[in-house]
C-alpha cells in the first residue's frame, strides 16, 4: 500500500538535486524536508499568504500549491538563493535589514523572492508601484510600511551596483 | 559614558541577517526526521462521542500510534489547567487534552495519530471513524443568554462569570444629569492569526532521562512547569526552548495546549522525537479567538459634554472553555476609562459559554472593545451637544497635574488602577497638528462640493503595560569579552535580541556587537512569566539594566583593585575600564572577567595575561569573599509596584464611495507615548503592525460561525486579513513621559497600534457619511462596504428628509 | 487489555481442536510465524515476524496449551519478547457446535503489553489484535476445508530417530494460508493469544520499557 515514488530532478539555487518523492509531495515540503532548505515557510497551505513563494524559472509561484513532481527539470530559487554570491546578504535581504522590513521573519522569505523577481522586471518603482508589487503577500507583524520602504531601498542598492543572482 | 549612544538609537536589528537569508529556525525547521502528528478533530459543535473506530487506519504505511482519551493516565487525564482564576469566575471550565465523551466546538481534538510523516498521519486520520450523537449547539451571545441549551451540562445558564465594578453611584449620576444617551455597541470576533501557527517538537533523552520541548510559545517557563506537573516529571528534568517564533499576538500565551502536552507524552512513550505543526485550518478551529462582545452604554453628561456618570453592561462570548480566565472582559472593564475621569462609573459584564473556539487574549486583549465603547460614547456626546469631538475629549481628560490618578478600581494585575504618568492634552495637540485636524472641515466641504465623501475621526486610549509579577535577567562577561545576556521571557518578532543588547551595551559600556541575547530558554533562565500585555521591554528591559548595573559595579570594584584606583574614578567604554583622566591606566573588561574567577588553572592567553594584576587580599582572606561569587556576572529581577500606563491617540481620514460604499483610508496618524524609547524604529514597527491589525479588525476581519456552530470562514480565503493595499501609510509622532515606576522610564508599546483603530475609523466613517447632527451612529464593527451600503439604505429609510450636512 | 471475539470454522469440533493443537498447522497459520519448535507436550517456542504497514519486527515467544475440557475448551498461554516490546496473554478458547457441521470458536483474552508496543494506544493495539486474529482464523479455516496441499513442512532436525519433528518452519513458497497438507489437525492455538502476541510485538518501534495497563 506504499505510494510509488517518482524521480524528480531539479536545480535549486543553482545546485542540481535528485529526489524520489510520492506524487502528492508538495514542492514546499520537498524543499523544506527533503532538501533541508527550511528558509521557505508555510503559512496557510492554500496559496493565500505567500510565505511559501519561490521562483520557478525566475517567476514567483506558491510552492504550497505545486507538487514536486510537477517541477521536474526546472530551476527553483528560494530565499537562500537570494544571498550574495559570496554568501552575504543579497540586495533585497540587505534592504530589509536597513529598513526594519521584518519582525518575526516568517513571511519574509516569500517577500524576498517576490521582490527579487519584481525588481528584475521593474528596477525603478515608485512607492505606489512598490506597494502594489507586494500586494499578494501577507504580513501580520509589520503593517507593510517598512516592506514598501525595503522594496525602494533594494532598488536603490541594485542601482548602486550590487547584483542579483539569477 | 563617552561611548556612542546605543540606548535610544534606531539600530538595525541583530536578528535580521539570519532571518532574511532563510537561516531562521522555527519549530518545523528543527528536525525533519521526527515523527509527525495529526489529529482527528470534531466536525461538530456539540456532540457526544459514541464510538471511535480506528481499524481503517491500521493499514496506513508509516503509522506509529493512535491515542484517545482512554490512553491518558494520571494528571494528563485531568482537565487542562485554569491559568488565571478569579473570584467572579464562578463556573470555570477547561478541556481535556483529548475529548472525553463530549466535544464542545468544531475542532476539538478527539484522536491523536503519530506517523512517519504528516501525509501518513493525515491519511490515518481520514480513515478513523468517530461516531457522534449530535447535541444542540449554543452559538452566539443571544443563544447563550436564552440558555435553552447548555454548553456544559452543569452550567445550565451558560454563565461562566459575572462581575460588577463601580466607583461612585453611576445610575444616580446619570439620572441627575442634564443629558442622557444610550448606545448599543458590538464588536465581532476576530483572531490573532500569526503567520506561523502553533508547533511543538519534543525529544526524550534516555541517557539523561530528561525531556526537551521546543514550542512556538509566548511562555517557555510556564510551559515547563505545566509539563512537569502534567507528565509527572521533576522540573529539573524538563527543558522548554522557544525557537524562532513566527508571531504570537496573544494566542500563543495560552498554555499548555493539548498538543503541548500530548506531543512530549508521545515522544516519551514512543522513544522517538515527535513534531506537531498545525495547518492553517487547525489554527482556525482549535487555537483561540477574541473580541466578540456586546455592550449597552448609558451615559449622563452636562451641557459642556462632561461625563457625570457612565454605566456599561456587556456580554462577553468566551467560547467553550475558559483556560485563561476572564482577563479580556476585566481589561475591557478597566481600560474603557481611557484618559478620562467620568465621575461615577459602573461596569458590569457577563461572560458566557458558547459552542465555539475558546476566547483568550489577542493583541489589545479587551482594550479595543473598551476604547470603542468610550470613544463612540464621546462622539455621541459631542454630536448631542453640538460640540467638537476634540473639545469634548479635552474636557474629560485627566490632566498632568492630576497624576498619579487613582481610579479606585482593580486592574488586571490585581493591583490598584492608578495612572502613573501621561500628558493627554499635549498628546492631543500633537495629533491635531500631525493630521491637520483644524484644516479638515474646509477640505471636507471642498470634497463634498466635488461629490466626494471624506471624513476625519479620532480615538484616544490609555494602556496599562508592564504588568508584573516580575521578569529577570542574567548578564555575564566572558573572558573573551563577549557579554551574554539571558532573560526568561520569549520573542515573537519584537527585536529582543537587539533592544536588550542595546540596554546591556549601554549600561556596561561595551559595543553592541559584543552582546548576545538569549530569550525564552529555560536552560538559560528559569524564572519568568512570559511575553504578553506589552510587558517585555518594561519588565525584561529593566531587569537587564539592573543586572548589567550589578555587573558594572562588580567590574569597577575588581578593576579598581587591579588599577589601584578608586571605583569612582573609573569609567567603562568600548569594553575597557579606564581611570578617568589617566591615559594608559586601563584594563579590558575581559581581563576583569578573568580576575573575577580565581581559578588555579590558566586556560588561555587572557588568563595568563591576568596574572600581571594581583588582586584580592592577602593570605588572611579567602579568594572568594563571603558575600561574593566567582565570575563577572549577575542576576537581577524587576518587579513593579503596579502597571505603568502608556497612552496614545489616532486620527484617520477616510473616503467612502457614494455608490459602492467602499471605504478607503486616506491618512492615518498616530501619536503615542510609551515613555523612554529603547529603539525608536522597533517601536514604530510595533505601531505599524498594530494599526494593520486594527484596520483588519475594523474593516475586514470577522470570525463567522453559522447557527450550527460551523466556522464557515476557516481559511485565509474567507477570513480577510489586510494586504499592503489595505493598510494605509502611517504617520507617527512620539511623546515621552517617562514612567516613574521603573529605572529606565519605559512603558510598553506592543499592543498600542491596534487599540483605538476601530473607534477612530468608525468616527471617520460617520463623519464622511455626514451623520453629524443626525443622531445616527456606527455602532458595530467590523464595517465593510456591504454593511455600509446596507446601513445607508436603513438610514435613508429612517430619515427620508435627512439634511445632507 | 481484554479482548474477546469469535469465529466460525468449517469443521467439526474435534477436527478444529486437533488442528489448533497441530504444530504443522500452527506454523502455517499464525500470521508471520516463521518457526515453531516443540519443547514439550503442547509447548512450543516460536519465532514470529509481524507488523503493521511499514513497521515490521521479529520476536521470540513461548506458547503453552492446556486442556481445560477437551475438545470444547482449552487455555492458551503465550508470551513473547522482541525489540518492540513484550506480550503476555492468557486466552480461554471455547469450541461449540455450529450450524451445518461448523464450529463456533469464542476466545477471551487477557493480555499484558509492555515496552514500546504498549505505547501505541489501546484502540490501535486492539485493532491490530483483532485483525491478526481474523487472519489467523481465516488461515485455519482454509486448512480445514482442504486447500491445495503444499509440500510437507520442513523438519529441521532435533529428533535423531526421525519420528515426530520438533521444529516446524513455514515452507518458503508459502506466503499465507495455502500449502498445508490437509489433515494436519492438531494443536491448540493461541487464537487471539499467539496471533495477538505476534502481531503486537512484531514491528513496533523500539524504545523503552513502559509497563502499563490499559484504562
Amino acid at each position: 500500500m506504499t505510494e510509488p515514488l517518482h524521480e524528480v530532478r531539479l536545480r535549486v539555487n543553482g545546485t542540481p538535486h535528485q529526489v524520489r518523492v510520492p506524487a502528492r509531495r508538495l514542492l514546499s515540503d520537498c524543499l523544506r524536508h527533503d532538501l533541508g532548505l527550511t528558509g521557505t515557510h508555510v503559512g496557510c497551505e492554500h496559496g493565500v499568504c505567500g510565505a511559501c513563494t519561490v521562483l520557478l524559472d525566475g517567476a514567483p509561484v506558491r510552492s504550497c500549491l505545486l507538487f514536486a513532481v510537477g517541477v521536474d527539470g526546472q530551476e527553483v530559487t528560494t530565499v537562500e538563493g537570494c544571498r550574495a554570491p559570496g554568501g552575504g546578504l543579497g540586495p533585497v535581504q540587505q534592504a530589509f535589514v536597513d529598513c526594519h522590513g521584518l519582525q518575526c521573519g516568517f513571511c519574509t522569505p516569500g517577500f524576498v523572492t517576490t521582490i527579487t523577481a519584481y525588481l528584475r522586471a521593474n528596477p525603478d518603482p515608485d512607492a505606489a508601484a512598490a506597494r502594489a508589487a507586494i500586494g499578494g503577500n501577507l504580513c501580520r507583524c509589520t503593517g507593510y510600511q517598512n516592506i514598501v520602504a525595503s522594496v525602494l531601498r533594494a532598488a536603490e542598492i541594485l542601482r548602486a551596483g550590487n547584483q542579483v543572482r539569477p | 559614558m563617552t561611548a556612542a549612544r546605543i540606548f535610544g538609537e534606531p539600530i538595525p536589528r541583530r536578528e535580521d541577517p539570519r532571518l532574511v537569508s532563510g537561516a531562521g529556525r522555527y519549530t518545523d525547521d528543527i528536525d525533519a526526521t521526527a515523527l509527525a502528528v495529526a489529529f482527528v478533530r470534531s466536525p461538530s459543535a456539540h456532540a457526544s462521542i459514541v464510538d471511535i473506530d480506528v481499524s481503517g487506519a491500521l493499514d496506513v504505511p508509516g503509522l506509529h500510534a493512535v491515542y484517545t482519551y482512554e490512553d491518558l493516565t494520571g494528571r494528563l487525564a485531568e482537565p487542562l489547567p485554569l491559568l488565571i482564576p478569579h473570584p467572579a469566575l464562578t463556573a470555570p471550565r477547561t478541556a481535556y487534552p483529548l475529548a472525553r465523551d463530549v466535544v464542545r466546538h468544531v475542532g476539538e481534538p478527539v484522536v491523536m495519530v503519530v506517523a512517519a510523516d504528516r501525509y501518513a498521519a493525515e491519511d490515518a486520520c481520514d480513515r478513523i471513524e468517530v461516531t457522534y450523537r449530535a447535541l444542540p449547539p449554543v452559538v452566539g451571545l443571544a443563544a447563550a443568554v436564552r440558555a435553552e441549551h447548555a454548553v456544559h451540562a452543569d452550567v445550565p445558564d451558560n454563565v461562566a462569570a459575572h462581575l460588577v465594578q463601580e466607583v461612585g453611584d453611576a445610575p444616580a449620576a446619570i439620572a441627575a444629569a442634564l443629558y442622557r444617551l444610550r448606545l448599543d455597541l458590538t464588536i465581532e470576533r476576530s483572531a490573532s492569526m500569526p503567520l506561523e501557527g502553533r508547533g511543538v517538537h519534543a525529544r526524550w533523552d534516555e541517557v539523561d532521562r530528561s525531556l526537551r520541548v521546543y514550542s512556538s510559545t509566548q511562555t517557555s517557563t510556564s510551559l515547563r512547569f505545566a509539563l512537569a506537573a502534567k507528565l509527572e516529571l521533576p522540573v529539573d528534568r524538563v527543558e522548554v526552548v522557544t525557537p524562532d517564533v513566527g508571531g504570537g499576538f496573544g494566542v500563543k500565551i495560552v498554555h499548555p495546549w493539548p498538543e503541548e502536552l500530548l506531543v512530549p507524552w508521545a515522544a516519551i512513550r514512543l522513544g522517538r522525537p515527535v513534531t506537531w505543526i498545525e495547518d492553517r485550518r487547525e489554527h482556525f478551529v482549535s487555537s483561540a479567538h477574541e473580541r466578540g462582545q456586546a455592550h449597552e452604554v448609558e451615559v449622563g453628561f452636562d451641557g459642556e459634554g462632561r461625563i457625570l456618570g457612565l454605566s456599561v453592561r456587556f456580554q462577553h462570548d468566551n467560547g467553550a472553555y475558559t483556560p485563561y480566565g476572564i482577563i479580556v472582559p476585566v481589561i475591557t472593564s478597566t481600560q474603557l476609562l481611557g484618559p478620562y475621569k467620568p465621575g461615577a462609573y459602573r461596569v458590569e459584564f457577563t461572560s458566557l459559554y458558547t459552542n465555539t473556539v475558546q476566547v483568550t487574549p489577542y493583541r489589545g486583549a479587551g482594550r479595543p472593545q473598551g476604547v470603542f465603547v468610550m470613544e463612540r460614547t464621546l462622539d455621541a456626546i459631542a454630536d448631542h451637544c453640538g460640540l467638537s469631538r476634540v473639545d469634548v475629549r479635552e474636557r474629560n481628560f485627566i490632566t498632568p497635574d492630576e497624576m498619579p490618578y487613582d481610579h479606585h478600581m482593580t486592574f488586571q494585575d490585581g493591583r490598584p488602577l492608578v495612572y502613573d504618568s501621561g500628558d493627554y492634552p499635549a498628546l492631543l495637540a500633537k495629533l491635531k497638528k500631525l493630521v491637520d485636524w483644524d484644516a479638515f472641515p474646509a477640505l471636507r466641504e471642498q470634497a463634498r462640493a466635488r461629490g466626494r465623501r471624506v471624513g476625519i475621526g479620532l480615538a484616544c486610549y490609555v494602556e496599562g503595560t508592564g504588568v508584573g509579577p516580575y521578569e529577570g535577567a542574567h548578564v555575564r562577561v566572558e573572558t573573551s569579552g563577549a557579554v551574554v545576556v539571558s532573560t526568561g521571557l520569549t520573542t515573537q518578532g519584537q527585536g529582543h535580541e537587539t533592544v536588550f543588547a542595546q540596554i546591556a551595551a549601554q549600561e556596561l559600556g561595551v559595543s553592541l556587537e559584543d552582546v548576545t541575547v538569549v530569550t525564552g530558554d529555560t536552560r538559560r533562565f528559569a524564572y519568568a512569566v512570559g511575553t504578553f500585555a506589552s510587558r517585555a521591554a518594561v519588565m525584561s528591559g529593566n531587569a537587564v539594566a539592573l543586572a548589567a548595573r550589578k555587573v558594572r559595579g562588580k567590574a569597577l570594584r575588581i578593576a579598581a583593585d587591579a588599577l589601584e584606583a578608586d571605583p569612582g574614578d573609573l569609567d567603562i567604554s568600548a569594553g575597557v575600564v579606564r581611570v578617568k583622566g589617566s591615559p594608559g591606566a586601563e584594563i579590558p573588561l575581559r581581563t576583569v572577567a578573568v580576575l573575577a574567577n580565581p581559578l588555579r588553572y590558566a586556560f588561555d592567553a587572557e588568563a595568563q595575561r591576568a596574572t600581571q594584576f594581583a588582586v584580592g587580599g592577602g593570605t588572611d582572606t579567602p579568594p572568594v569573599a563571603e558575600d561574593d561569587e566567582p565570575g563577572l556576572e549577575a542576576t537581577d529581577y524587576y518587579s513593579p509596584i503596579r502597571s505603568t500606563f502608556a497612552s496614545g491617540m489616532h486620527a484617520a481620514v477616510v473616503e467612502t464611495d457614494p455608490d459602492t460604499a467602499e471605504i478607503t483610508i486616506l491618512r492615518y496618524a498616530v501619536v503615542h507615548d510609551c515613555g523612554t524609547l529603547i529603539n525608536p524604529r522597533i517601536v514604530e514597527g510595533q505601531i505599524h503592525g498594530g494599526v494593520a491589525q486594527g484596520v483588519g479588525g475594523a474593516l475586514y476581519e470577522r470570525i463567522e460561525y453559522d447557527e450550527h456552530g460551523q466556522l464557515v470562514n476557516a481559511s485565509f480565503m474567507d477570513f480577510l486579513m489586510p494586504y499592503a493595499s489595505e493598510v494605509p501609510h502611517i504617520e507617527t509622532d512620539h511623546q515621552q513621559t517617562p514612567s516613574p515606576l521603573n529605572p529606565l522610564g519605559i512603558k510598553g508599546a506592543g499592543e498600542a497600534g491596534v487599540i483605538p483603530v476601530a473607534a477612530a475609523l468608525a468616527s471617520a466613517i460617520e463623519d464622511a457619511e455626514g451623520l453629524t447632527g443626525t443622531g445616527v451612529r456606527i455602532t458595530d464593527m467590523p464595517i465593510g462596504p456591504a454593511r455600509l451600503w446596507e446601513l445607508r439604505a436603513r438610514w435613508a429609510d429612517e430619515d427620508s428628509g435627512r439634511d445632507g450636512r | 487489555m481484554k479482548l474477546t471475539g469469535e469465529a466460525m470454522l468449517r469443521g467439526g469440533v474435534p477436527a478444529v481442536y486437533q488442528a489448533l493443537h497441530d504444530p504443522a498447522v500452527l506454523v502455517a497459520t499464525i500470521p508471520g510465524c516463521e518457526r515453531l519448535e516443540r519443547v514439550g507436550p503442547d509447548e512450543y517456542h516460536l519465532v514470529v515476524s509481524a507488523g503493521v504497514g511499514a513497521i515490521r519486527g521479529s520476536y521470540a515467544g513461548q506458547v503453552r496449551l492446556t486442556d481445560t475440557g477437551a475438545p470444547h475448551a482449552f487455555l492458551l498461554s503465550a508470551s513473547g519478547t522482541g525489540v518492540p516490546g513484550t506480550v503476555a496473554a492468557d486466552v480461554a478458547v471455547r469450541l461449540a457446535d455450529g450450524p451445518d457441521g461448523t464450529t463456533t470458536l469464542t476466545y477471551d483474552a487477557d493480555a499484558d503489553v509492555g515496552g514500546m508496543i504498549g505505547g501505541v494506544g489501546q484502540r490501535m493495539l486492539a485493532g491490530v489484535a483483532r485483525r491478526t486474529a481474523q487472519e489467523f482464523f481465516t488461515a485455519v479455516d482454509a486448512v480445514l476445508t482442504g486447500t491445495p496441499a503444499p509440500a510437507a513442512p520442513a523438519a529441521a532436525g532435533g529428533n535423531p530417530d526421525g519420528a515426530t519433528p520438533t521444529v516446524y518452519t513455514r515452507a518458503s513458497t508459502v506466503a499465507g494460508t495455502n500449502g498445508l497438507p490437509a489433515g494436519f489437525l492438531a494443536g491448540a492455538l493461541a487464537g487471539a493469544g499467539i496471533a495477538l502476541a505476534g502481531a503486537l510485538v512484531g514491528g513496533w518501534l523500539s524504545g523503552r520499557r513502559h509497563g502499563r495497563r490499559g484504562r
